[in-house]
């Protein structure tokens, strides 16, 4: 037992440090599960109500003191023509897509951000500028923002956008669920300009169970699922619609947490000094055979 | 005693409370956990379950008994309070859903107003309902939508304070006693369609209301004012009153109506060549109405619902009751004379089968019908009797 020498040392050091990098894939630790509460908040979206009004984007833009075009000018319906996203200066906007239950109605669609139970941009960030808050929200932090944009990469829903046009302070910009006025009371400007409450907010475990209930009462109207319930192991914004969701554009997505895979890589590389280790192993081993090979040469 | 006057007190109040309640909720056949989710559900909580939607509605008002105009100014602080054409928008109901349409959650007592469920406040505790504004939105915006293709506020809000408001406001109150025009039914419909075999569909719309017996709703299904009215499409077909009647619409959409009682039946039923004749039963079935049956509506003989299922063209299937002494033969062009008013109706009309020649050898070795004949003919109808009579 203590007759191990150095040699052998090294070559077991080599084979285990090589196997703990390679297999070490752990579950997911910066999911922010402690502070997901029961009674955080979000919003349901039921597109088969949303009349395409457009007050959501100008009320959003309002509310966080963007340049905007006056309000009537949101009526204007030539915008459907083209898909939009939100960008840095949209945090929402709405899409227009066909009707398959009444071609006279089409379906309107409002995308922001979902703010995910497990947000992979706060898993992401490296310097911690994406927090979620117990209320739902996922908010960005100016202060500490390095601009690495990885958090643009991570979104499942490409939400974050970066002032590009900005050479002096450029920020990440998206939707930040009115964190300043839902934390004095207030709703979120989407959901109180809306005309036809087609944005419910209310707490999340509501929201499910009234999406459930209209599923159930309406079951020719509406598809059996409820977008953002399980997807990425769920978001606050909850979405319902009278046709698959693929045709209006949502991303397919599994049920697993988006920043599961990149955090137990990330975390399981990292975790008990391994990538050093494992690099003076292999060094080490290197080493070790090219003196053999020295050795026997002689 | 002061305890035996508190219960005294108590009692009779819940009784007086108790018959106060039934006076808004006259007769039904509801029971009261239909609405109610809790026991004792009282004018503060009354515990209202989600809305029932159309099951419960019982409320029924034609639209000339309805208010003609309703103000809607609960919510506005920005608009003019909304003049309501209630009583235009009854009449147009009653061509879809009726009352049920906006009134959808109703007892059979008086109609509730829709701020008694859905609250003016946005932010709110139960958010299982929209809120008012939200609730007379989505009333309205559906078929304004599909009329106009616009949802700009101001096409149906006055704005305060502007020259706009004035004018917008008189044009309100000339519509005040405007009254849809009856709607005429059309009699033949005539659809051309690509089918290369069946070009040509030719829809009586009389003969399924008064002989089929069809009602509106069994076709005219979640219909609203777009179905005749739309703004931007204009169609070759003009309704009387000259307002674009509009025929586009996808296969499966045309069809839908017909497919409700056709479903199983060949194309050919409907698709022909030419323009297709009124319906007749001789040529539709094979066994031609007399002058008897054709009278009947044919719920009559087959049955209540609008589905009519094949019967056999047997006289007794139907005729369970003719027996000698209930059926008056006269009206049939033969008076019978006294010696075969008593004979059973089998002995000349074999195996009671009417459709038949009637037999007399039965008795008679040397007569024949219609050579012979048991009684006194009523020449007016006799003709005609023979030839309908197969």
């Amino acid at each position: 037992m203590a007759k191990q020498n150095r040699r052998d040392f090294l070559k077991t050091a080599a084979v285990a440090g090589t196997a703990i990098s390679g297999l070490s894939i752990k579950p997911a630790k910066a999911a922010p599960k402690n502070i997901l509460s029961e009674d955080r908040m979000g919003v349901l979206v039921d597109t088969t109500v949303c009349i395409g009004c457009r007050n959501c984007e100008w009320a959003c833009k309002n509310a966080h003191n963007m340049p905007t075009q006056p309000q009537d000018k949101y009526s204007d319906r030539s915008v459907f023509k083209e898909m939009r996203r939100p960008d840095e200066n949209a945090f929402t906007v709405v899409n227009e897509y066909p009707n398959p239950q009444n071609s006279e109605i089409p379906t309107d669609v409002k995308v922001q951000c979902m703010h995910c139970d497990h947000p992979a941009c706060v898993s992401a960030c490296i310097v911690g500028a994406f927090s979620k808050h117990e209320s739902g929200a996922v908010t960005w932090d100016t202060t500490r923002c390095i601009g690495c944009r990885y958090c643009m990469v991570a979104c499942p829903f490409q939400v974050p956008a970066f002032q590009f046009d900005k050479a002096l302070n450029p920020q990440i910009k998206k939707c930040d669920f009115c964190y300043e006025r839902t934390k004095v009371g207030k709703l979120p400007a989407c959901v109180e300009i809306c005309p036809v409450e087609a944005l419910t907010y209310g707490s999340r475990i509501d929201l499910i169970r009234i999406a459930r209930d209209r599923i159930r009462r309406n079951p020719e109207k509406y598809v059996n699922h409820i977008f953002g319930e399980f997807e990425v192991g769920g978001t606050s914004w909850l979405y319902l619609a009278n046709q698959d969701f693929s045709k209006l554009q949502f991303p397919k997505l599994g049920e697993k947490p988006a920043p599961g895979v990149s955090e137990s890589i990330q975390h399981g590389i990292f975790a008990y000094f391994v990538p050093p280790v494992s690099l003076y192993a292999l060094l080490g081993g290197l080493m070790w055979i090219t003196k053999r090979k020295n050795e026997s040469e002689e | 005693m002061k305890k035996l006057i508190i219960i005294l007190i108590g009692l009779s109040t819940l009784c007086f409370s108790q018959k106060k309640i039934s006076k808004s909720h006259p007769e039904t056949n509801l029971t009261c956990k239909t609405c109610h989710s809790c026991e004792v559900p009282t004018r503060q909580d009354p515990c209202l379950n989600a809305c029932p939607r159309a099951s419960m509605v019982t409320v029924y008002q034609s639209a000339e008994q309805t208010k003609n105009v309703v103000t809607l100014g609960d919510i506005s602080k920005k608009y003019e309070p909304v003049i309501f054409q209630h009583r235009i928008h009854a009449e147009m109901a009653e061509m879809s859903g009726g009352c049920a349409t906006c009134h959808h959650y109703n007892t059979s007592g008086p109609i509730q107003p829709c701020k008694n469920c859905h609250l003016l406040n946005r932010k709110r505790d139960d958010i299982s309902k929209p809120d008012l504004e939200a609730a007379y939105h989505r009333q309205c915006i559906t078929c304004h939508r599909e009329w106009s293709h616009q949802n700009s506020c101001v096409s149906c809000h006055a704005l305060k304070n502007t020259t706009q408001t004035a004018s917008q406001l008189k044009a309100a109150q000339t519509l005040e006693t405007k009254t849809h025009p009856k709607l005429v039914e059309p009699k033949k419909l005539v659809f051309e369609t690509n089918d290369k075999d069946g070009r040509l569909v030719t829809f009586y719309h009389d003969e399924h209301i008064n002989i089929f017996g069809a009602k509106c709703i069994n076709c005219h299904q979640q219909q609203n004012c777009s179905m005749c009215h739309d703004k931007d499409k204009v169609s070759s077909i003009n309704s009387p009153e000259g307002m674009p009647v509009k025929i586009q619409k996808s296969k499966s959409e045309h069809h839908k109506p017909c497919f409700a009682c056709h479903q199983n039946d060949d194309c050919s039923l409907c698709h022909q060549q030419k323009i297709a004749g009124p319906f007749n039963h001789e040529i539709r079935t094979g066994w031609a109405l007399n002058r008897f049956h054709e009278k009947l509506s044919c719920t009559k003989c087959h049955g209540t619902t609008y589905k009519f299922v094949k019967l056999d063209n047997n006289c007794v299937s139907c005729h369970k009751d003719w027996k000698v002494g209930s059926f008056n033969h006269q009206i049939t062009g033969l008076k019978l004379d006294e010696n075969h008013v008593e004979v059973d109706c089998a002995d000349c009309h074999a195996n009671k089968d009417f459709s038949k020649t009637p037999v007399c050898t039965n008795c008679h070795d040397d007569k024949s019908f219609p050579k012979d004949r048991p009684g006194k003919l009523v020449s007016s109808v006799q003709t005609k009797t023979m030839k309908s009579v197969k």
